[in-house]
């Protein structure tokens, strides 16, 4: 049960966000500081000829222009080196940067980027993951067997990363099913559309640097701009302001080093702040598409016993995390069932468009659209309730996985029974409503992480972590962690966060591992001082430690409550002379053993560690007149472990849920033959309004993993935008009958599904 | 910084010299479409803007010899909270309702809706089915142009430079009418229409004696459809003669493909939206009162 302390607590962030005071990295101004402004590829495949910038160096105001041969001769990329900060010979989708200008106004900024000639030999665009793949398909990258990948990276040609998972003999438990049900699902392209778009400024002082970037993961960024600027990590200095949000899209290192550059070029601060649809085109981080085959076999009793899937992914022009998504995708083909016999393949496919990246629990979403709605079509074909099919082959404890991982205790069940309870499963509706259920899981991600905790001669704290707040609130609820060892109040501590001189290494807002992480390290780093304070306590009370307790602000003796010394005395007395001052790391909890020896392109994801379970309900109504389906009410069941943080946790579960509603009916983006996006704005890629959004009703299933983060929690920041999409394409199929294979399910596609037509 | 010129005058008569003597000049009011336009790169900023939003005196909402009288500043929220709308120009307030959002329709005035153009407007077709008035006021004076008269092409008007939209006149409908708007919309609010249709019908004697039907963003502006409106005259307002009604409204929609939706969608949904539009239109002239917005309580995102 959740403390008093955990449910009142009130993120000292969030006063500033919602009245306006919050400053974020746009909102900041350097003295003499210059505006910076890309030009991006007029083509979304092209050869370059030439470049000629002199117009545009000619223009007043401007300071500088800056292409290719004013940066160091580097490649870079997480997984695969593929990519450089501007476009070298060849442009290879629309947002890629040929140049970047720095000027006295944004305004003129543009105008010089407008005015650099660039002289094109247009290449075959490659637009579509089938076509990529097939023989004789133009490569996307020509020279892709000379760049430097991580040796597990298995690659050829278009297919930048592939993984293949196999268990059993499939042909044989497919030829002995009493039924088997194949199908094919589309999902298009979607984003991350954080409300906050990319900025950084950049100002040197010698030969150090400082960004402030609008990032998700500062620490990668400092990695990145050292690397590619070819100095010393030690030179850079991230610092994050408020972060209006990522969701993924601002992972990884992104435009801090041409801002670093020009800043260095000109010798002044140079501000880089994006407008709306840049934040669409450019940046390597949208949500893949994908095209997705199952096959299934089923016996008459509802035992599944063989799944076979294909699938391909599309990476988009460059590599960015994308090369471990088709290990993490034939995961989600399988989903959180037991099966026998398993043969998944999946590709990752370079095309002429914007790169995919990690949007919140990349390839799940629309891997699990896709194989909840099958699950509903292989318990048609053998006329059972698909809550039923579920019901007998979701995973319990003791079960193995495809990879042979023995599953811990977990609530997988619970979920979906605590879900179809919630939304009251099999109630009587009006005939345009229907209840679509779907399940899906997730891993956590178990990585290093460091805290250091410090109480000042008042007896207040600061907790200085390398953890970045996302807008998730999990840094802003890392002093209940920390109040909770020490006896004190979350409200006593300040936080110094998002500073990568001050904390230590974090992974950053990513794979909903703060506080998986970060919580661990604040935890050690509070014992520390825990420790300390004892230490005082026992000469201040004539104690032994074993025998005091730090409660309500003071060190007391156990059991006897007026023998006490408050807090704020033993840190008043320890200032001066003895540092009350913990670090902590602490380490990653074990890895789950696993038998991956069946599959190919191994990039970790063959372990599911301390995996979250995810069951949504939902309740539609459908116009099928028009295709308009609006989502009524949800029921979300979750098992996360320990919840640490219950109005973190909910928060989660309600935002994931929304986000998931618009990834199944509006979210998208529409790509042209040419490769470039058609509604990069957001009047035509339609996210969801607080007018759409749904009652919520939420019930976590505590089941603490012994693989897990703190006191047996799991990560809770992705998993709820898993389920939502299937689940609404199974409302949306049981009202009109017709089955929706493209994501999103547009009221046109929903429309043209029901009444037989092409859309 | 955007180099430009902010002129705020005091008066309609300095608003209008002011329009007159700076060349390229545009007007803003609420600027939802002008802003928003720049921004998303659609049209650049004009030189010099005259700010008409505090010139008083254009933003009444009155009953004028019969007739509606709506400012040129009035907001859509004013006009759908206005009891005189709701009453006998329900159709109007269809459609001032779901304009944006909240804060949109706090700011946004009709005449800024008529002079935008947009085939996608909300409150272009039922205006154009109450048949309304819009004064257009010069240096030299004012004149009057009915509704459709207002709309050249999309974002195109007839006004000529130095002329600004003064207010709109609605007549009365008939004893015995009811109107109605609908659009096809996606989400339930910062929405654009697909599709929309407007309907104005009046009953006497258990028939149908006068209809409009008009279409929105089926064409490069706002268009009445003969067809169905003959369609309806002289028939019982039946399930069927309305069907039927709508089903000819393929006579004056020529929609295009766009991000929003492929013509065959669109010409599809228009036959829908006609219908319902009708529909309530005739309930509404019956008696019935069904609720402000209509696209909420027959559309799939009721």
């Amino acid at each position: 049960m959740a403390t008093a302390a955990q449910t009142k607590f009130i993120r000292p962030d969030g006063k500033d966000k919602v009245t306006g005071l919050g400053r974020y990295t746009a909102d900041l101004t350097m003295t003499g500081m210059l505006h910076a402004c890309f030009r991006y590829a007029d083509h979304a495949h092209a050869r370059i000829r030439s470049i000629d910038t002199a117009k545009a160096r000619a223009l007043p105001g401007v300071f500088y222009v800056m292409t290719d041969k004013d940066v160091p001769d580097v490649r870079y990329g997480p997984f695969v080196e593929d990519r450089t900060l501007f476009a070298r010979d060849v442009v290879r989708y629309e947002g890629e940067v040929v140049a970047a200008v720095a000027a006295t106004t944004p305004e003129i900024a543009r105008e010089a980027a407008a005015l650099i000639d660039v002289d094109y030999e247009p290449l075959p665009v490659v637009s579509d993951v089938e076509a990529a793949l097939a023989d004789g398909a133009p490569l996307v990258h020509e020279g892709w067997s000379g760049y430097s990948a991580s040796g597990d990276v298995v690659r050829e040609g278009n297919d930048a990363s592939r993984s293949t998972i196999v268990k059993g003999d499939v042909d044989a438990a497919l030829a002995s099913a009493d039924a088997v049900v194949k199908e094919r699902y589309v999902a298009d392209m979607s984003h991350a559309v954080p409300i906050e778009p990319h900025a950084a400024i950049a100002q040197w002082q010698g030969d150090r640097v400082t960004v402030w970037s609008s990032t998700q993961v500062p620490y990668i960024a400092r990695s990145g701009v050292a690397t590619t600027l070819e100095i010393p990590e030690g030179h850079v200095r991230i610092i994050v302001p408020h972060l209006g949000g990522g969701f993924g899209g601002k992972c990884e290192f992104h435009y801090e080093a041409h801002v670093a550059a020009l800043a260095r070029a000109t010798d002044r601060p140079v501000r880089l702040v994006f407008s709306r649809s840049e934040e669409f085109f450019a940046p390597d981080h949208r949500r893949e598409g994908q095209v997705i085959e199952l096959e299934t076999g089923v016996m008459n009793d509802g035992t599944l016993v063989a799944r076979r899937g294909r699938l391909i992914l599309d990476n988009g022009a460059y590599s960015a995390d994308a090369p471990f998504f088709p290990q993490l995708a034939a995961m989600h083909a399988v989903g959180p069932y037991r099966i026998p016999n398993v043969s998944v393949d999946a590709s990752l496919a370079y095309t002429n468009t914007t790169p995919s990246g990690s949007v919140r629990a990349p390839t799940a979403p629309q891997a699990c659209w896709a194989v909840e709605q099958h699950m509903d079509s292989v318990a048609a074909s053998i006329g059972m309730d698909p809550v039923e099919l579920r019901r007998r082959n979701i995973l319990k404890e003791g079960d193995t996985t495809a990879t042979n991982q023995v599953l811990e205790p977990i609530g997988a069940a619970e979920t979906l029974e605590r879900a179809v309870e919630l939304i009251g499963y099999g109630k009587a509706l009006p005939e345009d409503e229907a209840i679509g259920v779907g399940c899906g899981w997730w891993p956590s991600f178990g990585g290093p992480s460091g805290a250091f905790v410090k109480l000042n001669g008042d007896g207040s704290g600061t907790i200085i972590t390398g953890a970045q707040e996302c807008g998730t609130g999990a840094v802003m609820a890392l002093p209940i962690l920390v109040a909770e060892e020490l006896g004190m109040r979350p409200e006593d501590f300040s936080i110094l966060a998002q500073d990568t001189d001050a904390g230590g290494w974090d992974a950053g807002a990513s794979g909903s591992q703060t506080t998986f992480n970060n919580g661990r390290a604040v935890i050690e780093a509070a014992r520390e001082v825990r420790a300390q304070l004892l230490e005082l306590a026992e000469e201040e009370l004539e104690a032994s430690r074993e025998d005091i307790e730090l409660v309500e602000g003071a060190a007391r003796v156990k059991g006897s409550p007026t023998k006490s010394v408050p807090i704020t005395t033993l840190a008043d007395k320890a200032q001066g002379d003895r540092l009350l001052l913990g670090k902590g790391s602490g380490s990653p909890p074990p890895s789950p053993d696993v038998d991956a020896s069946g599959c190919t392109g191994r990039l970790g994801m063959e372990t599911f560690a301390a995996p979250t379970f995810i069951t949504h309900a939902v309740r539609v109504r459908v116009d099928r007149e028009t295709g308009v389906c609006r989502v009524l009410e949800v029921a979300a069941s979750h098992d996360c472990g320990v919840i640490l943080n219950p109005v973190g946790a909910e928060g989660q579960v309600e935002g994931g849920v929304v986000m998931g509603i618009g990834m199944a009916t509006l979210e998208g983006s529409i790509v042209g033959e040419d490769g470039r996006q058609r509604n990069p704005h957001l009047l035509d890629y339609k996210l969801q309004t607080s007018a759409d959004a749904p009652p919520i009703s939420i019930a976590f299933v505590d089941a603490p993993s012994p693989y897990g983060g703190p006191k047996g929690s799991k990560g809770t920041g992705e998993p709820p935008c898993v389920p939502t999409p299937g689940a609404i394409g199974n409302a949306i199929a049981q009202v009109t009958g017709a089955r929706v294979h493209q994501l999103p399910m547009t009221p046109e596609r929903v429309w043209a599904a029901a009444h037989g037509v092409d859309a | 910084m955007t180099r430009g010129t902010y002129l705020e005058p005091a008066s309609l008569d300095e608003a209008l010299r002011l329009l007159a003597e700076h060349d390229g000049a545009a007007l803003v009011a609420g600027g939802t479409d002008l802003v928003v336009g720049t921004r998303q790169g659609k049209r650049t900023l004009p030189e010099t803007l005259v700010a008409i939003h505090r010139l008083p005196g254009l933003d009444g909402i009155a009953e004028e010899d019969g007739a509606l009288a709506i400012g040129a500043l009035a907001t859509h929220d004013a006009i759908e909270r206005s009891e005189l709308v709701r009453g006998r120009w329900t159709a109007l307030a269809d459609a001032s309702a779901i304009v944006g959002s909240p804060a949109t329709r706090h700011v946004a005035t009709l005449g800024g809706n008529l002079a935008n153009a947009s085939p996608a407007m909300e409150t272009g077709a039922p205006l154009v089915v109450f048949g309304a008035e819009v004064e257009l006021r010069g240096q030299g004076g004012s004149r009057t142009v009915p509704v459709e008269g207002l709309w050249a092409g999309p974002g195109r008007t007839t006004a000529a430079a130095g002329e600004m939209i003064t207010g709109v006149r609605v007549p009365a409908p008939a004893d015995g009418s009811g109107s109605a708007y609908v659009r096809l919309e996606y989400r339930r609010a910062m929405e654009i229409a697909v599709v929309g249709a407007a309907a104005l019908v009046t009953i006497g004697a258990g028939a149908v004696s006068d209809a409009r039907v008009a279409l929105t963003a089926v064409a490069p502006t706002i268009v009445r459809s003969p067809a169905a409106e003959g369609a309806l005259r002289g028939r019982e307002p039946t399930a069927e003669a309305i069907a039927a009604a709508a089903a000819a409204v393929h006579d004056a929609a020529t929609p295009i493909s766009d991000v929003r939706g492929s013509d065959a969608y669109r010409r599809a949904m228009i036959e829908v939206m006609a219908r319902r539009a009708i529909d309530v239109a005739a309930r509404r002239a019956a008696g019935e009162a069904v609720p402000i917005p209509a696209t909420m309580t027959v559309g799939g995102t009721r």
